[in-house]
């Protein structure tokens, strides 16, 4: 990668020779990258090759290993408020007793902070980012209600509510139909307009090409990242599918093996 | 839309109170039989309040089912369901240790060492899952019975002891709500005004947490902290209420409030509301029928009540209950049947090229190959719903536009689908056609308008009839034509 | 005898109850023995099987039964065993046998109630769970303190049982020799029947446990193991609960069965782990309960506890001993094994 780099708040996110391990067993390796700002990134990779991982080390949902991350210029989780986190959909029980509106409205509550009580403008916030998604006319239904591609947009309205500068989306495009598939897109495209990063792990290579601006192709370690055009080579692909890493992956077995029996 | 919401829980309350009326004489004539005070002036020293006991039974059951039916709230959605009952049966070495701390029924003490012992049964299956490969409810059993026979033990070592035996520690197994006196139901108060206070306050962080754990981590909230308070909370329910529920049956005071006001409602703050209540009428109707009988535990009698309510839940919950999800599946079969009718008509109109009106209700039994008589049966169904008409001898069945509209709309669907089956997804011609069968009826109008155009607004069907376009949608409804775009919601696409 | 915990007198506590001249004590073990061993081996499967809470659903949900089968058993004028009359056939067994079959439909009735709600509504199953077994325990209570007086059951000693009494049980004669106290008779037969059927149905058990859908795809009828497996364990858990009350038999289930899954990771030696911590936390607990002047069952499970955390300790793959020793030989390797390789690749 580029050698000289200044952490600068330009930057949102920079990550230097990060390794992460998942129950011992690691799973990333010295991964060094700067992601610059206003960009629409896919990220690309087989699957198990770290993608939701490197989210969510970013997210400091799971302990790095070694390496470092900065957010917006800066290390810790000082700005981790700008950042904004959709996972994967399946996470979470459809059955909860909370219709559309609460869903959307949690996006407020890491701006509220303790004690504080949604107030008419984060109401307002929620409504509009509602509308962002077209989703308003089922505001008041509960969850399990909605379809497949329905859900997947309450929840991109969620992460909207956050008002983030950051947005970190785990395969949002997964088992959805194609206007969702459309509206998300738009959404991501309005959200880079803003000035806005957005980082979208993603499975389908085809449209991977027309989606985005740069992507960043990931098996275990960074493989390449940049514009699209340069990126989106037969060569870096194979390099990135190959089977060159079943190597890498044995190796982490028997360090997961070697240190938890 | 809010003044309907608030009413609407209200609605199906009447029968509750019926069943409570009915069910009271009924049980009360089989203890009335072991009791020497009639039944009725038992009724109303109950009813009057006079016992001083009494009173402060009442005051414990509503403290009771208030708190265990906000717990049980979080319990349930986090499920958490078995967590509760493992805490319960865990507390109970720590009722004993407390009972020995001084060698009396002080219900501080007794407080502290149980929360403890159950704060302890936590961290021990807590740390048996993460440290061992046995699994969560290997380790919840394990700790449920391990510390109740630890507690069964100290209880006999107690027993054993001069001061032992009027201990009424026997009364934490079952629970006995006429043995609470005022320090108790100080202490319950003021635990639960704690918890009521501790959920108030934290509330969206409660509700977010239990809802989506990674974004909750993600937007910051402590997760881990938020959960052990949580516990901690809950030890603290389960301990309050153990004098009056027992040991054994706290847990079913926690989920089944709980679990019926999750069948009543879909948002969080109503679920709340309603396992309150729930939980409130479970507690007072427990004591209300073990005080008829007298000497008999309240606990099983509670959750008895609870029990009752939840069934009634079960079954006639205006959205969740059983009730409504069979009726809601018979009225889309029904609907089903109405469109495959109003379709078999429209082919019969196809195939003499719409020159007549109306088709032969002899025609329509012979496609559909039924009788006669269920063809005038669905006939006459379809006029009943407004879709056709028939003639004056029931001979011939006319279609209303707005029948018209919906077979037009039906056949769209099914030879659209059809359609795309063959072009996109390579299926042969002729297998098509049952999937269409059942797809026709759940296309949404956006799918469909989605498939059009993918289809390139195709305007013949793999077998190569023609199907139906918006215009024609559209112009069968001319004489209603308002009313009719506004049931389709088609727009003209150009 | 105004302290909690006696002194230790070894002669009082060990060997005074076996040379009384009596074999009381002996019967106790004996039926400590039995339950421990039975709930452990069927409990392993519950392990296995990942029922563990299913297995405290039907120990409570049984309770009901027992009650109801007493009250049918009364009302038909079976020879329920009563003082003083004789009986034509064996005294206790009618009864038992009623206890029984009570038990057997309530297991089953438990298991298709926690099915139907959790599949008819939105409630989850560990929600089901706790709602069906609480409320038919609840049920079964209230049967008891209704009709105490046709019920021979005492509700606290539902709890925690009752395995002092079970020398003063009617013996079961053969002729005019008697053999045994009725209650381990049939725990014994019981302790056979599972272990031949343990036995006979090893493989289809071991793969219907490890993987339902290969047994359906060899012609294992996955279902019927799974329900055979609950009147089964039903069965187990009737006949024991006079002895050891609903909620200590859970752990009797679980203690054996877990702590085995400790020490070893293949099935059949598994099985017998857990015979060896059955013996072990009966003859323990009997002590125990003698030195302590307390709860004989209570004290068993106490003495299986304590035993599973020691192969907890012990335990060669899961235990903080062996892996603190492995730890310290492998923080090297680990360092050195992520360290060059994230040199090399990035």
């Amino acid at each position: 990668m580029s050698s000289e780099r200044k952490p600068s708040d330009s930057i949102p996110l920079e990550i230097h020779d990060l390794t992460v391990a998942y129950q011992s067993k690691p799973v990333l390796y010295g991964i060094d990258v700067a992601i610059p700002p206003g960009k629409l990134i896919g990220i690309i990779g087989p699957n198990g090759a770290g993608k939701s991982t490197l989210i969510k080390s970013i997210m400091g949902l799971i302990p790095i290993e070694a390496g470092w991350i900065r957010l917006f210029g800066e290390p810790g989780k000082r700005h981790l408020k700008r950042v904004a986190y959709v996972p994967q959909k399946e996470s979470v029980d459809w059955d909860f007793p909370v219709n559309v509106l609460d869903v959307v409205m949690m996006g407020r509550y890491g701006r509220l902070g303790l004690f504080r009580r949604p107030k008419a403008h984060d109401r307002e916030v929620a409504w509009a980012c509602l509308e962002k998604v077209h989703m308003t006319p089922y505001a008041d239904r509960q969850i399990a209600n909605l379809s497949g591609g329905q859900q997947q947009r309450v929840f991109l309205a969620r992460a909207l509510a956050q008002e983030c500068d950051l947005y970190l989306m785990d395969e949002p495009f997964a088992g959805v139909d194609a206007t969702t598939e459309a509206s998300i897109i738009e959404l991501l495209h309005a959200l880079r307009a803003d000035g806005k990063t957005i980082l979208v792990v993603h499975h389908d290579l085809p449209t991977a090409r027309n989606y985005f601006d740069m992507l960043m192709l990931l098996n275990m370690r960074l493989i390449d990242f940049g514009p699209t055009e340069t990126i989106f080579t037969y060569e870096k692909l194979q390099k990135t599918y190959g089977g060159r890493l079943t190597i890498l992956s044995e190796v982490a077995d028997a360090v997961r093996q070697n240190h938890e029996p | 839309m809010n003044h309907r919401g608030l009413l609407k829980p209200f609605n199906n309350l009447w029968p509750l109170v019926l069943f409570w009326i009915g069910t009271w004489q009924a049980r009360a004539d089989r203890i009335g039989e072991m009791v020497d005070i009639s039944l009725k002036d038992q009724f109303i020293r109950f009813a009057s309040l006079e016992d001083p006991a009494l009173r402060f039974a009442l005051a414990g059951g509503v403290i009771l089912g208030i708190l265990c039916g906000m717990m049980g709230t979080f319990l349930v959605v986090r499920k958490l369901s078995l967590v509760g009952d493992t805490i319960s049966h865990a507390v109970l070495p720590g009722v004993a240790a407390g009972f020995l701390w001084n060698m009396e029924k002080d219900p501080l003490a007794i407080l502290i060492g149980a929360t403890l012992a159950g704060l302890m049964g936590m961290v021990l299956v807590s740390q048996l899952t993460r440290h061992t490969r046995l699994k969560e409810d290997t380790a919840l059993g394990m700790i449920l019975a391990g510390f109740f026979g630890v507690g069964i033990c100290l209880m006999g070592m107690i027993q054993r002891l001069p001061t032992g035996n009027k201990s009424g520690m026997d009364k934490f197994l079952f629970g006995q709500a006429a043995a609470l006196g005022w320090q108790e139901i100080q202490i319950m108060a003021l635990v639960g005004l704690i918890a009521l206070s501790m959920i108030y306050l934290f509330y969206k962080e409660l509700l977010v947490s239990s809802f989506d754990v990674s974004f909750a981590r993600s937007i910051r909230i402590p997760v881990d902290w938020i959960h052990h308070g949580f516990m901690l909370l809950l030890a603290f329910a389960i301990v309050i209420s153990l004098e009056a529920v027992g040991v054994v049956l706290v847990s079913a005071m926690l989920i089944i409030p709980a679990a019926t006001a999750f069948l009543l409602s879909d948002r969080m703050h109503w679920m709340l509301l309603w396992a309150c209540m729930v939980g409130v009428m479970a507690g007072v109707g427990g004591i209300f029928f073990s005080f008829l009988g007298q000497k008999l535990p309240t606990g099983p009698f509670m959750v008895l009540s609870a029990a009752v309510l939840f069934a009634l839940a079960l079954f006639f919950a205006p959205r969740h209950g059983m009730l409504a999800r069979w009726w809601l599946r018979r009225s889309r079969t029904l609907r089903i049947q109405r469109e495959n009718a109003l379709k078999a008509v429209f082919h019969i109109m196809e195939k003499e090229a719409f020159t007549k009106e109306g088709v032969t209700v002899i025609a329509l039994a012979r496609s559909k190959g039924q009788t006669l008589k269920t063809t005038e049966m669905t006939c006459r169904e379809l006029e009943r719903a407004g879709l056709a008409t028939l003639s004056h001898e029931e001979k011939a069945l006319y279609l209303t536009p707005d029948g018209m509209r919906r077979a037009q709309t039906i056949v769209r669907n099914h030879r659209l689908w059809e359609r795309y089956l063959t072009d996109a997804v390579n299926y042969a011609p002729d297998h098509v056609h049952d999937d269409a069968e059942e797809i026709e009826h759940i296309l949404g109008e956006d799918t469909v308008r989605m498939l059009e155009r993918q289809l390139n607004f195709v305007d013949r069907d793999p077998h190569g009839k023609p199907i139906p376009t918006i215009q024609d949608i559209a112009s069968s409804g001319q004489t209603q034509a308002s009313k009719g775009q506004g049931m389709s919601g088609y727009r003209n696409p150009s | 005898m105004n302290t909690l915990i006696l002194p230790w007198d070894w002669h009082r506590v060990v060997i005074e109850p076996w040379s009384l001249g009596t074999s009381v004590y002996g019967w106790i073990l004996l039926m400590g023995f039995l339950i421990n061993l039975t709930c452990g081996l069927i409990g392993n499967y519950l392990i296995l099987r990942r029922m563990a809470l299913i297995g405290d659903a039907i120990s409570h949900s049984v309770l009901p039964g027992m009650a109801i089968a007493f009250l049918v058993a009364g009302a038909w004028q079976l020879p329920i065993a009563t003082e003083g009359t004789p009986s034509p056939v064996p005294e206790g067994l009618p009864h038992s046998m009623a206890m029984v079959i009570g038990a057997g439909i309530a297991g089953i009735v438990t298991g298709l109630i926690i099915e139907w709600i959790h599949q008819k509504s939105r409630i989850k199953q560990d929600a089901a769970i706790g709602i069906t077994f609480s409320t038919l325990f609840a049920l079964g209570v209230v049967i008891i303190s209704l009709y105490a007086d046709k019920v021979h059951l005492d509700a606290d000693c539902v709890l925690h049982g009752e395995i002092a009494f079970i020398p003063l049980e009617p013996f079961l004669t053969i002729g005019t020799h008697p053999i045994a106290p009725a209650p381990v008779v049939q725990m014994g037969v019981v302790a056979i029947l599972t272990a031949l059927g343990i036995g006979l149905f090893y493989k289809e058990l071991l793969v219907s446990s490890f993987d339902p859908g290969l047994a359906h795809a060899t012609g294992i009828r996955a279902d019927w193991i799974h329900y055979g497996l609950m009147i089964w364990l039903s069965v187990v858990v009737v006949s024991a609960f006079e002895s050891v009350g609903a909620i200590l038999v859970i752990a009797m289930l679980i203690l054996p069965g877990a702590s085995a899954s400790l020490l070893s990771q293949r099935l059949h030696i598994m099985l017998a782990w857990s015979s060896l911590h059955a013996l072990l936390s009966s003859l323990i607990g009997l002590h125990l309960a003698i030195w302590w002047d307390t709860s004989i069952a209570g004290s068993m499970v106490v003495a299986g506890s304590s035993l599973f955390f020691l192969c907890w300790l012990i335990s060669p793959s899961q235990g903080p001993l062996w892996r603190r020793l492995r730890r310290k030989s492998s923080t090297d390797t680990k360092a050195a094994a992520t360290q060059p390789l994230s040199k090399t690749y990035s």
